[in-house]
């Protein structure tokens, strides 16, 4: 009963901060609702990417190339026919001659993640730890390589603009999806499975798991919600260039998962939202901001201060804010069967 | 009152929250032998790691000469404390001849450098005799005088051995044993971990015998007279 | 005859490449950490340079080393020894951290235009040997890579220092028990690291004289495959896996069109994955077990 109320709990909380956070920021001004659907927008893709490293135990660098496969897609598929011919002249034809609506592009940028996803991950799940690491962030280098520079299946060295925008309430239910599919799954009996390799993986091993199999399965579906994050991103922002979705969002996104604790789905979303604040003050200040006195930081402070907070809390904390835990209701409120639950990560 | 260079009060070493070492006192006077056994898994390992610093108190402490030992491994090993580990661990890519010089970095300086050198090739011929091969390629017995060999030419104080008979032959060990008694009338004391229970009673000054993380038992030689009774002893101690 | 000069050119590039693969290379043998932000030493140096290009070449080149080995003993002392122990995947994100943050650092303090370095640019200047043409830079690079290896084995395979770093790199616990101070090891590795940086940014900022932000990251990423195929025990395939690399990059590079060429990047990447799919467990195998984890 506890168990279940915890599950409950588990799911709720993260729900209703990015509700509340949709909430607030449909109250705002257009400029600040920017920033509360980036933030938004954030959560989906630092969920993708926690459901694959925080599951899994394995860390991945390449995230951003599922989010990066999934924006330029999805913002093309978007693109009516006259806009294509006019920033996309040399584009493969199958996707030149379609259009589709942003629900489907999204679909079908989930679709292309996943599959990405997997071709990636057949070989690369048998690596972990540094290998694995070095490995995914190779995978990162090539895909924005190649999008940088084929102009077959994009732009090419130009931005891709032009896609239509979506509100608030279309990015907060992006964001929930994100949220209820990564939920699902680590509720499943795969990603039981998955969360027992990462405390032990030889235990794991000994009584039948296959490792390789459910990495390989967990890889999929992150790289899938990457994919649709990133068909959000696309058409939050309206248009994208290749340094949007390369090593600083890796760089970010990563921050974001590590600050509010690797191997919690709570941790994913209130680091994400943090830092995505964090971000927006600081982009702001750059501008220059009256916080009771007018506050202007140098060019590129933001990103200096987020990679200290980062480098602080791996060193400080490197369970992040959360600690790797879910939102739990107090002890006090719950059954005395629950207080015999060992913590994770012991 | 003896010599006393090593003392253990009341120390408690955790895994997590399992206890591996719990209330153990036990003690080292100069030149003595003491004996550690048990079955796998009683904390006879641990207790050498916590005394070298590989694993932290939970409680109590340990003194070497009267004051309170703290600091990294490293730093213990200088304080004049070898440790012989399980395994050996002897570098395999290295030759024995630097893997010999290796244990000269617990030295503080180089005099005397040279006597401990010759002590130690006069105890272990091997470690002279095959000085410039790969340490790998050298017979399990032969790794075990390199690597006792090498905790020894930094002339420790204190000598932790930890289960050095594994895997030899009867008649080595017998050899070994009788290497470990001159090493301690060459004024080191003796810490000695061991599976071989009945041997290492007759042989130690004192053995302790250790089961599930406590202190169940001290034997001397004398009980090693009673033959059964101390089978049945031991037996008894294990199981507890 | 463009493919002897090509082949040359990439010569000159392949030395600086090896040198990198050595000093990542080294820490990572006594760490078990790759250092994403060894890129950003070169960078510190190429500053460095830029801001002394009007001094004496020397006094630039000395400055350069000590702010290079500042730095790298800094990220050590900062950064990694607080995570010394901690999982391999905190650490490299914790190196990604401080790789970025030095960039942004960079870019903080000298904006995103770039710096220009003047020092040694005479290098730049060609030997006509039939109709080839050999830049200066060519022959020092080479011979500066040869001297810095040959200097760094001696030091290695003689040295108490030396021997001290390879036992730990194949055994740290079991060194430290035996009284090799871990401190003193790590922080000498990251010292030598921290040279062999400097001289690749006195070199590479004569062949590439704009340094920016991410001056470093190329030449980083590029040379991890060295590291990857070799290691501190093998310090001659770790170096002659950089040289390949970095002779790759110039070779190919050149001959190509840049239709074709922009994709280069993409074959070195792609090459890294199928080196550690093939090598998992070579060089970036775990250490082993140690006693203390067995009760």
């Amino acid at each position: 009963m506890t168990r279940r109320l915890d599950a409950l709990v588990a799911l709720a909380a993260p729900v209703a901060l990015v509700l509340v956070i949709a909430a607030v920021g449909s109250q705002l001004n257009p400029v600040r609702q920017l920033e509360f659907g980036d933030a938004l927008v954030s959560v989906a893709i630092v969920v993708a990417l926690y459901v694959f490293v925080g599951n899994s135990g394995v860390l991945s660098f390449g995230h951003i190339s599922f989010v990066a496969v999934g924006a330029y897609l999805s913002g093309i598929l978007t693109l009516g026919a006259e806009q294509k011919n006019l920033i996309l002249p040399t584009m493969f034809g199958v996707l030149r001659h379609t259009t589709t609506s942003t629900a489907v592009s999204l679909v079908i940028a989930a679709a292309a993640g996943a599959v990405f996803a997997l071709v990636a991950g057949i070989p690369l799940m048998r690596l972990s730890g540094l290998p694995a690491g070095i490995a995914t962030f190779a995978v990162l280098g090539i895909t924005t390589n190649i999008i940088s520079y084929w102009d077959k299946i994009g732009p090419g060295v130009t931005a891709l603009a032009l896609v239509p925008t979506n509100g608030i309430w279309t990015l907060m239910t992006g964001a929930l999806i994100a949220i209820v599919v990564a939920f699902l799954y680590q509720r499943s009996p795969s990603g039981r499975k998955l969360r027992a390799t990462r405390e032990d993986p030889q235990a794991a091993q000994a009584s039948g798991i296959q490792v390789h199999r459910q990495r390989l399965y967990a890889f999929v579906i992150s790289g899938a919600l990457a994919g649709f994050a990133g068909g959000l991103l696309v058409h939050e922002l309206g248009s994208i260039t290749t340094n949007q979705v390369s090593v600083e969002l890796t760089f970010t996104t990563l921050a974001m998962l590590v600050v509010g604790g690797v191997s919690s789905l709570s941790g994913a979303v209130l680091g994400a939202l943090l830092i995505s604040g964090l971000n927006s003050f600081l982009a702001d200040a750059e501008q220059g901001v009256n916080i009771g006195f007018q506050l202007t930081l140098p060019t590129g402070t933001r990103l200096v201060t987020i990679g200290a907070v980062m480098a602080l809390v791996l060193i400080l904390r490197p369970s992040g804010i959360t600690g790797g835990r879910e939102v739990r209701l107090p002890r006090r409120w719950r059954g005395a069967s629950a207080s015999r639950e060992l913590g994770p990560g012991a | 009152m003896a010599d006393r260079v090593l003392e253990l009060r009341e120390v408690e070493v955790r895994y997590g929250r399992l206890p591996a070492v719990r209330n153990l006192s036990l003690h080292l006077d100069r030149g003595e032998i003491v004996g550690l056994i048990g079955p796998n898994g009683a904390g006879k390992s641990t207790t050498l790691h916590a005394i070298m610093g590989l694993v932290p108190l939970a409680g109590g402490e340990i003194q070497l000469h009267g004051s309170r030992l703290r600091g990294q491994p490293e730093d213990r090993a200088r304080a004049g404390i070898g440790l012989v580990p399980e395994g050996r661990h002897i570098f395999a890519s290295l030759t024995v001849e630097e893997n010999l010089r290796l244990g000269l970095s617990a030295r503080r300086g180089m005099e005397g450098a040279d006597e401990d050198r010759e002590w130690v090739t006069g105890l272990f011929p091997v470690v002279g005799e095959f000085a410039h091969r790969v340490a790998g390629t050298l017979s399990g017995g032969q790794q075990q005088q390199l690597a006792i060999a090498r905790a020894l030419i930094a002339r420790p104080e204190i000598l932790l051995l930890d289960e050095p008979s594994l895997g030899l032959a009867p008649l080595v060990v017998e050899t070994l044993f009788e290497t470990l008694a001159t090493i301690r009338d060459g004024g080191v004391s003796i810490l000695l971990v061991e599976q071989r229970g009945a041997l290492t009673v007759r042989f130690a000054d004192r053995t302790h015998v250790l089961s599930n993380a406590e202190l169940r038992l001290t034997l001397t030689p004398k009980d090693a007279e009673r033959g059964e009774h101390l089978t049945a002893e031991l037996t008894a101690a294990y199981l507890s | 005859m463009t493919f002897l000069q090509s082949l040359i050119d990439g010569i000159g590039l392949g030395a600086v490449y090896a040198v990198v693969g050595v000093g990542i290379g080294l820490v990572f043998g006594v760490m078990r950490l790759v250092n994403f932000a060894y890129g950003e030493l070169i960078t510190a140096g190429g500053y460095t340079l830029a801001m002394l290009s009007g001094a004496p070449g020397i006094v630039a080149i000395i400055a350069c080393f000590a702010v290079v080995v500042a730095l790298a003993l800094l990220q050590e002392r900062v950064a990694f020894r607080p995570l010394r122990g901690a999982s391999p995947a905190t650490m490299l994100i914790a190196t990604f951290a401080v790789s970025f943050l030095l960039q942004n650092i960079y870019l903080l303090a000298f904006g995103s235009r770039g710096s220009t370095v003047g020092t040694l640019g005479g290098l730049n200047h060609a030997i006509a040997v039939g109709s080839l043409r050999i830049r200066w830079i060519t022959i020092v690079a080479t011979i500066a890579g040869g001297v810095l290896l040959t200097g760094l084995t001696f030091v290695l395979n003689r040295t108490m220092l030396g021997l001290q770093l390879r036992a730990a790199a194949a055994d740290f616990q079991t060194a430290r028990t035996l009284g090799v101070r871990a401190n003193r090891v790590i922080t000498w590795a990251f010292a030598i690291s921290g040279m062999l940086a400097a001289s690749v940014a006195v070199l590479l900022t004569v062949q590439s004289p704009l340094v920016t932000p991410d001056y470093g990251v190329s030449v980083t990423i590029f040379a991890l495959v060295g590291v990857v195929v070799g290691g501190l025990d093998r310090l001659l395939t770790a170096s002659l896996g950089g040289f390949a690399i970095g002779f790759a990059t110039a070779f190919v590079g050149d001959l190509l069109p840049s239709s074709g060429s922009v994709y280069l990047p993409s074959v070195v990447y792609g090459l890294v994955i199928i080196v550690l799919l093939l090598r998992p467990s070579g060089l970036f195998a775990g250490p082993r077990a140690t006693a203390a984890e067995r009760v």
